[in-house]
C-alpha cells in the first residue's frame, strides 16, 4: 500500500534552500520595524509604576504642549467595550474585549507594573519618550498579591471584583477559572498501588524571549479604513481585535504581515497595534510607528507565561504499572483571566494510559502581567511535575525510566485525558528511539570532583488544526506561486511550497511562496499551535490538487478526450485512452491561454484530523559542587514528526524548543520585588542561554504518519519545549541525590540544595 | 533619554576644563553611559568625547618593567595583548571573560573601572535608592541575591568591574588628571566604600579624568590566576570572581601572595587575611583551603546571598592553587 | 534641542555623509536616517547582538555607539557582506544549513562570524562559540548556526 512512509517523494523530505532565505541573509527582508512612510510619527506608551492602583486622574496638557507631540490617547479613546466574547483561532479562543482593551491601556485601575496607561505620538521616538515624562498621572496605590497560593486564600487583595466561582456566587475571588478531568476511581486506584510518590513543584513566570520587539505601524485613513503593518503571528487576529477596539467593521481594517522576528505564541494577540491606529486617528491620519523597548516587553506588556504551583501524587504497582494519579495545578493568569492551566490539565498525564485519575486546575489572578501563549502553552509546567514524579516512580520500582514509560505509554485507542481515543500516535516510538539512541546506549562517565547525572523525560502536545486558505497560480513559464495567509516564522514558506511542488511535479524552487495581507487571501488562523505545515500545508495540498484537476481538463481538451480519462501521475497528465506522451505542468503552462485561460487553484480548509505529537529529551549534565553551576554536556531530542517535509527546519524546531526548555530549567525566571516590580527586565538580567552555554543538540526524528493528513504530517513546532525542564531536573536529581522540585535550577537555588545534602 | 550635545575636546586639558563644567559627562566606550542615559538614570547636558583627544589608547611597557595601559584601551585589546597575557595573566583573563565580544570591542579600561553598579534597584528608573541620593538601600530588606557579602552598608552594591580585582592584585595605580593637576593613586585606594559616601564608588573628583593604569613589574616568580563563577558563560556578570597572585619558588614555598575578590563587596575586596595565611606556607590544597576560610571569615551575607560565601571560598582556593601552578578541578 | 551634527564616514566601502541628533545611536542612524534596515534592533542595550556591525573590522553593537561616533570610521553592515550578487560563504552556508528560522538575529550573527573568520579561518567549535557569545538566538538553539560557521570556514580554507 502506498503510505506516506513508503511513498517515494521527490520533493518532500529534501532540504532545499528556503525561498525567503536570501533576503534574510543580505538584510533586505522587511520586518515590522523596517517599514517607514512619509510624515510618519512615532508612538510610545506610558506604563504604570504600580502593581495595583486606582487611576485618579490623567493630565496630558504639558505633554501636548511639547513641540513635536501630535496626539495623546488613553483607554477612553477606544470604542466602548463590553465583556461579550469575540472569537478567534477558528472559534477556539474567546477574547474578552474589555479585558483586552484594559490590558493595553488601563481603565480606571492598573493591575500590574508595566501596564499601559496612556500613549503619545510625536515626530521622533525621543520626543515621544520625553512627552511620557510630562503626562501627570495620579495613582491611589492598592494592596497587591503576587503569589499564586496567597491569591487563592480568603481575604487576599481582590484584583477583579466582578469574578465569582460558580459554587460561591457571593464571594469575591481571584480564582478566575476551574477545570477538572477525571476517570475511574481515584481512591481505589491508590489503594491498589504498592508505591506512591507525592510532591509539590514550583515554576516562575518565564518570557518567550523572541529577539524582535513587538512593533506596529498604523495608518488611519479618512475614509474609515485602517491599515496596520506589524510583525504578528496572526494577521487575522490583529484584524478582528484592532477593529473591535477601534469600533470599526472587521473588513475595514487591513493587516499587512511583516516578516516576524520570533513570537513563540506571544505575538498571536495584539499589544500595540490598536494603539498605533488610535494614535494615527488622533493625529490626523498620519502613519504612527511603534516599537516596544525590551524593558516594556519584559515587564509584561506582551505577556510572559505562567508561573505555577503543581502538586502531583501518583501510584504504581511494584511491577511498574501506574494505577492512579492526582494532579492539582494552580497557574498564574496574571492580571486578567486566561492562563493555559486547562492545557496543562489536559496534557500532563496524556503520555500515559492511567485508569484512575483526577486533575484539578485553577486559573488565578495575581498582580503580574496578563500571560500569553508560549510554545505548547501550559504543557511544560505540567510535564515538569508529572515527569519528575514518573521518574521517581520508575526509580522506586527499580525500572529503567524509558521501560517504565513504555509500559505505561498511551497508544492508538488509549482514551486521552479529555476522553476521545487517541488516533495513531508515536509515544512508544519516541521512547524506543530514545532508548536506541547512541546517547542512551553510552553510559555517562563520572569524573572526580564533579557530580554528573543523566535525565530523561517525555512530553505531549495536542497541536492545532483550524482554518487556512491557499491559492496556487500557474505561470506561463511552467512555474507556480503559492499565496497563503500564514506568517512564516521558521521555514513554513518552504514547507508549504514543497507540498505544492510535490503535487505539481515541480522543483521546490519553481514554486514561489508569498504571505498575503488580510485583503488578499481568505481567512487564515494564526501561525501557532504547530498548525501551519499541517493545516496550511493541507490547504496548499488541496489548492495544488485543484490545479491538477484543471490541468487534467486542459490536457483532455488538447487530447480531445474526456477529463475522466486523464490521470495525474508523478506530476504528469497521463491519458488512460491512447498512447500520447504525458504532459507535465511545464508542457501545459504555455498552452493555458489557448485552452481556456489562466489556471488558479484554491482551497479553504478547516483542518480536522490533527495528529498530536510526542517528544522526549535526554540530558547529561555536570555540576560543579563548589559553584553550583550546571553545565549541559550532551542533549538528544527525539520527536514524532509525522512526516518531515523539510527535515532541516523540523530539526530546527526540535533544537530550538529544546534550548528554550533548557533555559527555563536552568536560568530563566521573572524576579519580582515585594512591590510587584520586575527586577530583571532586560536580556542581561533575564538569563537566556547563549551558544557558549550549550553543546550541540542532537535531533532524532521519528516518523509515525498522521492518518488525518494525506501526507502524514503532524505539527512539529511546539512539543520539543515540553520535556527538557523535567529531563534536566531528573538529571540533577540523579547527580546530587536530592529530588529537584523548583525551577530554575540556578546556582543560588541549587547551592541551598547542595548545602542541605552535602554540608 | 534627555537631549544632550556631544563635544570633542582638542586635548586633555580642554577635556578637563569641559568636564569641570556643570552637568558634563565623559564619553569613552559609552557602553555604560549610554545604558544610564537610556534608562534616564543620568541626564547630562553635554557628553565630552574623550576619544577625540587622540591619546590614552596604548599599552606600553615602561623602563622599570611595568606596563601602562591607556584608559581608552579596549577590553579586547587587553585580552589579546601578548605582554599582558604572559606577565599579567589574570588581567588579560579578566578582560577576556567580560561581557561579550561586541562589548569588549567598545568598552574601555577606564570605563570598566568607572562603570556604575549593576544593582537592580539602582538601575530601575523609578527607584530612588541610597546610591541615587535617596534615603535607603533596598537590598537588605529586598531582593539581594547578587549583593554584597563583604564591606556592605549602608549600600550593598557589588563593584561591577571584572578588571579591578586583577589590577588590584597586581598593585596597579591609576593616573588622574583634573583641574588641580595630575595625581597618581594606588587603585586599591581609588575605590571607596559606601560608608564613606554611598552615592559613589571611587574618589574621582568632578572634572577629573582617569587617563592611565600603571601596573608595576611583577615580582620574580610571580604567577597569577583569575576565576569567575557565573550563571551564564556570556552576557553576564560573575557571581564571584577571584584574582590571585602567588610568588613562590620551585618547592612551592610562598614568598608572597595577593588575593582579591570581585562581585562580593562594593569595592574589589582584597583579603589581607588570606595573604597573611599564605605567606611563608608551602602551597598545597590545605594551605589554599585555609586561605579561603580566613578570606571569607568576615563575610556577613544578607538574606539571599549566603551561597556566595562557599562559592567565594572555592574560587579563592582554586585561584591560589592555579596561580601556584597546581591545577584543580 | 542640541543641534544636528554632520557625520562623514565610510559605510560598506562608500563615503557617506549624514545629519544626526547627538542622542541618536549608530543603529538609529543606519536604520532611520540612512535606510539601512538590515541591522536589527533587539534590545537597544547591547544585550542581544542583533544590531552588530563591524567598526574598523571589529564587531560592535551599533546600539551602544552614538551616530556621531561613526565619524571617520569604516563601518560594515550586513548589506555590505556580499560582493554584488555573490554571497559571502557564511551567507551561503546559513542558507544551506537552515541556520535561520525567524531570521532577525541572522545579520548580527553573520557580522560576528565574519569578523571571526577574517581573523581565524580555521576555528574550533569552542572558538566559534566564544566568538558568537555576544549574539542571542531564540529559534535555533545555535546548533545549525555553529555548523554553518564551520562549513563556511571550510569553503574559505579551500579557496
Amino acid at each position: 500500500m502506498d503510505t506516506p512512509q513508503t511513498h517515494q517523494f521527490k520533493v518532500i523530505g529534501t532540504r532545499p534552500v528556503r525561498h525567503d532565505g536570501l533576503d534574510k541573509v543580505i538584510g533586505r527582508a522587511k520586518y515590522g520595524a523596517d517599514y517607514s512612510f512619509p510624515g510618519m510619527l512615532y508612538g510610545k506608551v506610558l506604563r504604570s509604576p504600580y502593581a495595583h492602583a486606582r487611576i485618579k486622574s490623567i493630565n496630558a496638557e504639558k505633554a501636548l504642549r511639547l513641540p513635536g507631540v501630535k496626539a495623546v490617547v488613553t483607554h477612553d479613546d477606544f470604542a466602548p467595550q463590553t465583556t461579550a466574547p469575540v472569537y478567534r483561532m477558528g472559534g477556539e479562543a474567546a477574547v474578552n474585549p474589555l479585558y483586552l482593551a484594559s490590558n493595553i491601556l488601563a481603565k480606571d485601575k492598573v493591575l500590574y507594573a508595566g501596564q499601559g496607561v496612556a500613549a503619545v505620538a510625536a515626530t521622533s521616538p525621543h520626543i515621544a519618550e520625553e512627552a511620557l515624562g510630562l503626562i501627570e498621572v495620579e495613582y491611589e496605590p492598592l494592596p497587591i498579591v503576587l503569589d499564586v497560593l496567597d491569591a487563592m486564600k480568603p481575604g487576599a487583595p481582590i484584583i477583579n471584583t466582578t469574578i465569582r466561582r460558580k459554587e460561591r456566587p457571593d464571594e469575591e475571588t481571584n480564582i478566575a477559572g476551574e477545570f477538572q478531568f477525571k476517570r475511574g476511581d481515584i481512591e481505589a486506584g491508590f489503594k491498589s498501588a504498592d508505591i506512591i510518590v507525592e510532591r509539590e513543584f514550583r515554576t516562575e513566570m518565564v518570557h518567550q524571549g523572541y529577539i524582535e520587539p513587538p512593533n506596529a505601524l498604523g495608518i488611519f485613513s479618512g475614509d474609515g479604513h485602517a491599515t496596520v503593518y506589524t510583525s504578528t503571528q496572526g494577521p487575522f487576529d490583529v484584524r478582528i481585535m484592532s477593529a473591535t477596539l477601534l469600533g470599526l467593521p472587521e473588513g475595514s481594517v487591513k493587516v499587512v504581515p511583516a516578516e516576524i522576528g520570533g513570537g513563540f505564541g506571544a505575538k498571536l494577540t495584539v499589544h500595540i497595534e490598536p494603539v498605533a491606529l488610535l494614535l494615527s486617528k488622533h493625529a490626523g491620519g498620519r502613519p504612527v510607528k511603534m516599537v516596544m523597548t525590551r524593558t516594556e516587553m519584559m515587564r509584561g506588556a506582551t505577556g510572559p507565561t505562567s508561573g505555577s504551583v503543581l502538586r502531583v501524587r501518583m501510584g504504581a504497582t511494584r511491577d511498574g504499572k501506574i494505577v492512579a494519579a492526582k494532579c492539582w495545578f494552580a497557574y498564574e493568569a496574571g492580571a486578567f483571566p486566561g492562563s493555559p492551566v486547562w492545557l496543562g490539565c489536559f496534557t500532563g498525564l496524556s503520555p500515559y494510559n492511567i485508569d484512575n485519575f483526577l486533575v484539578d486546575g485553577y486559573d488565578v489572578l495575581v498582580n503580574k502581567p496578563k500571560t500569553s501563549s508560549y510554545r505548547a502553552p501550559g504543557a511544560t509546567n505540567a510535564a515538569f511535575a508529572v515527569e519528575c514524579v514518573v521518574d521517581e516512580l520508575a526509580q522506586r520500582c527499580g525500572m529503567d525510566p524509558l521501560d517504565f514509560r513504555i509500559k505505561n505509554a498511551s497508544r492508538e485507542g488509549t482514551p486521552s485525558v479529555m476522553g476521545p481515543k487517541f488516533p495513531r500516535i508515536g509515544c512508544v516510538e519516541v521512547c524506543e528511539a530514545l532508548k536506541r539512541s547512541a546517547h542512551y546506549q553510552t553510559p555517562l562517565a563520572q569524573v572526580p570532583g564533579k557530580y554528573r547525572g543523566r535525565g530523561v523525560a517525555i512530553g505531549f502536545w495536542i497541536n492545532g488544526g483550524m482554518q487556512s486558505s491557499a491559492i496556487v497560480n500557474v505561470h506561463a513559464d511552467g512555474t507556480a506561486s503559492l499565496v497563503t495567509g500564514s506568517v512564516d516564522i521558521g521555514g513554513s514558506r518552504a514547507s508549504t511550497a514543497m507540498v505544492v511542488a510535490e503535487v505539481l511535479g515541480l522543483r521546490a524552487e519553481d514554486v514561489r511562496p508569498a504571505v498575503a495581507d488580510t485583503d488578499s487571501i481568505g481567512y487564515t488562523d494564526g501561525t501557532g499551535g504547530s498548525r501551519v505545515a499541517f493545516a496550511t500545508g493541507l490547504a496548499a495540498y488541496q489548492a495544488a490538487n485543484d490545479v491538477v484537476r484543471q490541468l487534467k481538463e486542459r490536457a483532455a481538451k488538447i487530447w480531445e478526450i474526456s477529463p475522466e480519462d486523464v490521470d495525474w501521475i508523478d506530476g504528469k497528465a497521463v491519458s488512460k485512452r491512447n498512447g500520447v506522451a504525458p504532459l507535465t505542468l511545464k508542457d501545459l503552462a504555455p498552452r493555458l491561454t489557448r485552452t481556456g485561460g489562466p489556471v488558479t487553484g484554491r482551497a479553504n480548509v478547516y483542518a480536522t484530523g490533527v495528529g498530536p505529537s510526542f517528544a522526549g529529551c535526554l540530558v547529561d549534565l555536570e555540576i560543579d559542587p563548589d559553584t553550583a553551576k550546571v553545565q549541559v554536556l550532551r542533549c538528544t531530542v527525539v520527536q514524532d514528526v509525522g512526516k518531515a517535509i523539510h527535515p532541516s527546519y523540523v530539526e530546527g524546531q526540535m533544537q530550538g524548543g529544546t534550548v528554550q526548555g533548557l533555559g527555563w530549567a536552568l536560568n530563566e525566571e521573572y524576579v519580582y520585588d515585594e512591590k510587584g516590580n520586575l527586577r530583571n527586565a532586560s536580556f542581561l538580567d533575564y538569563r537566556m542561554p547563549t551558544c557558549l552555554d550549550l553543546p550541540m543538540i542532537d535531533p532524532v526524528m521519528v516518523e509515525v504518519a498522521n492518518p488525518g493528513h494525506p501526507l502524514g504530517v503532524r505539527g512539529v513546532g511546539e512539543v520539543s519545549i515540553v520535556p527538557p525542564p523535567a529531563a534536566v531536573a531528573n538529571a540533577v536529581s540523579a547527580a546530587v541525590g536530592t529530588r529537584i522540585t523548583d525551577l530554575p535550577i540556578s546556582p543560588p537555588r541549587l547551592y541551598r540544595i547542595l548545602a542541605a545534602r552535602h554540608g | 533619554m534627555n537631549r544632550f550635545e556631544v563635544v570633542t575636546p582638542r586635548d586633555l586639558p580642554n577635556a578637563v576644563k569641559l568636564l569641570s563644567g556643570r552637568n558634563h559627562a565623559a564619553l569613552a566606550g559609552g557602553v555604560d553611559l549610554l545604558d544610564l542615559l537610556k534608562q534616564n538614570i543620568v541626564a547630562p547636558q553635554s557628553l565630552v568625547n574623550l576619544k577625540g583627544v587622540g591619546a590614552m589608547d596604548a599599552i606600553e611597557t615602561d623602563e622599570s618593567g611595568g606596563v601602562r595601559i591607556g584608559a581608552l584601551v579596549k577590553l579586547s585589546e587587553v585580552a589579546a595583548n601578548p605582554t599582558l597575557r604572559e606577565r599579567y595573566g589574570a588581567v588579560a583573563e579578566a578582560a577576556a571573560q567580560a561581557a561579550t565580544p561586541q562589548v569588549r570591542n567598545l568598552a574601555t579600561v577606564g570605563g570598566n573601572l568607572l562603570q556604575r553598579p549593576r544593582c537592580w534597584y539602582f538601575r530601575h528608573p523609578d527607584v530612588n535608592c541610597l546610591k541615587k541620593g535617596g534615603d535607603r538601600c533596598y537590598a537588605p530588606g529586598g531582593l539581594n541575591r547578587y549583593h554584597a557579602i563583604l564591606g556592605g552598608g549602608p549600600s550593598f552594591i557589588v563593584h561591577p568591574s571584572n578588571l579591578a580585582p586583577a589590577l588590584v592584585a597586581f598593585a596597579a595605580s591609576v593616573k588622574l588628571i583634573g583641574p588641580g593637576g595630575e595625581r597618581t593613586l594606588e587603585l586599591e585606594r581609588f575605590f571607596t566604600l559606601p560608608r564613606i559616601d554611598p552615592t559613589r564608588e571611587n574618589v574621582l573628583d568632578t572634572g577629573e579624568v582617569l587617563i592611565e593604569v600603571m601596573i608595576p613589574a611583577p615580582a620574580p616568580g610571580a604567577a597569577s590566576a583569575y576565576l569567575e563563577a557565573r550563571e551564564k558563560q556570556s552576557f553576564d556578570w560573575p557571581l564571584v570572581s577571584v584574582a590571585a597572585i602567588v610568588v613562590s619558588d620551585d618547592t612551592h614555598l610562598i614568598r608572597d601572595a595577593r588575593v582579591v575578590m570581585g562581585a562580593v563587596a562594593p569595592i574589589p575586596w582584597r583579603s589581607h587575611e588570606a595573604e597573611t595565611a599564605l605567606r611563608g606556607a608551602r602551597l598545597d590544597s590545605s594551605a589554599a583551603a585555609r586561605a579561603a576560610e580566613v578570606a571569607l571569615k568576615p563575610a556577613a551575607p544578607l538574606s539571599d546571598n549566603g551561597y556566595k560565601v562557599p562559592i567565594a571560598k572555592a574560587l579563592v582556593r582554586r585561584a591560589v592553587l592555579r596561580a601556584g601552578g597546581i591545577e584543580t578541578a | 534641542m542640541a543641534k544636528k551634527q554632520l557625520v562623514e564616514t565610510t559605510i560598506n566601502g562608500e563615503p557617506v555623509e549624514f545629519l544626526c541628533e547627538p542622542r541618536q545611536s549608530l543603529l538609529e542612524s543606519l536604520r532611520d536616517i540612512l535606510g539601512l534596515t538590515g541591522s536589527k534592533e533587539g534590545c537597544l542595550t547591547g544585550d542581544c547582538g542583533a544590531c552588530t556591525v563591524l567598526v574598523d573590522d571589529r564587531p560592535v553593537c551599533s546600539c551602544l555607539m552614538l551616530g556621531v561616533e561613526a565619524r571617520g570610521k569604516k563601518i560594515t553592515t550586513v548589506e555590505g557582506l556580499a560582493e554584488g550578487t555573490k554571497l559571502h560563504p557564511l551567507q551561503q552556508k546559513f542558507l544551506e544549513d537552515a541556520s535561520l528560522q525567524c531570521g532577525i538575529c541572522t545579520p548580527g550573527f553573520l557580522m560576528s562570524a565574519k569578523s571571526l573568520l577574517d581573523r581565524n579561518p580555521n576555528p574550533t567549535e569552542a572558538e566559534i562559540r566564544y566568538a558568537l557569545a555576544g549574539n542571542l538566538c531564540r529559534c535555533t538553539g545555535y546548533d545549525k548556526i555553529v555548523r554553518a560557521v564551520m562549513d563556511a570556514a571550510k569553503v574559505i580554507q579551500a579557496r
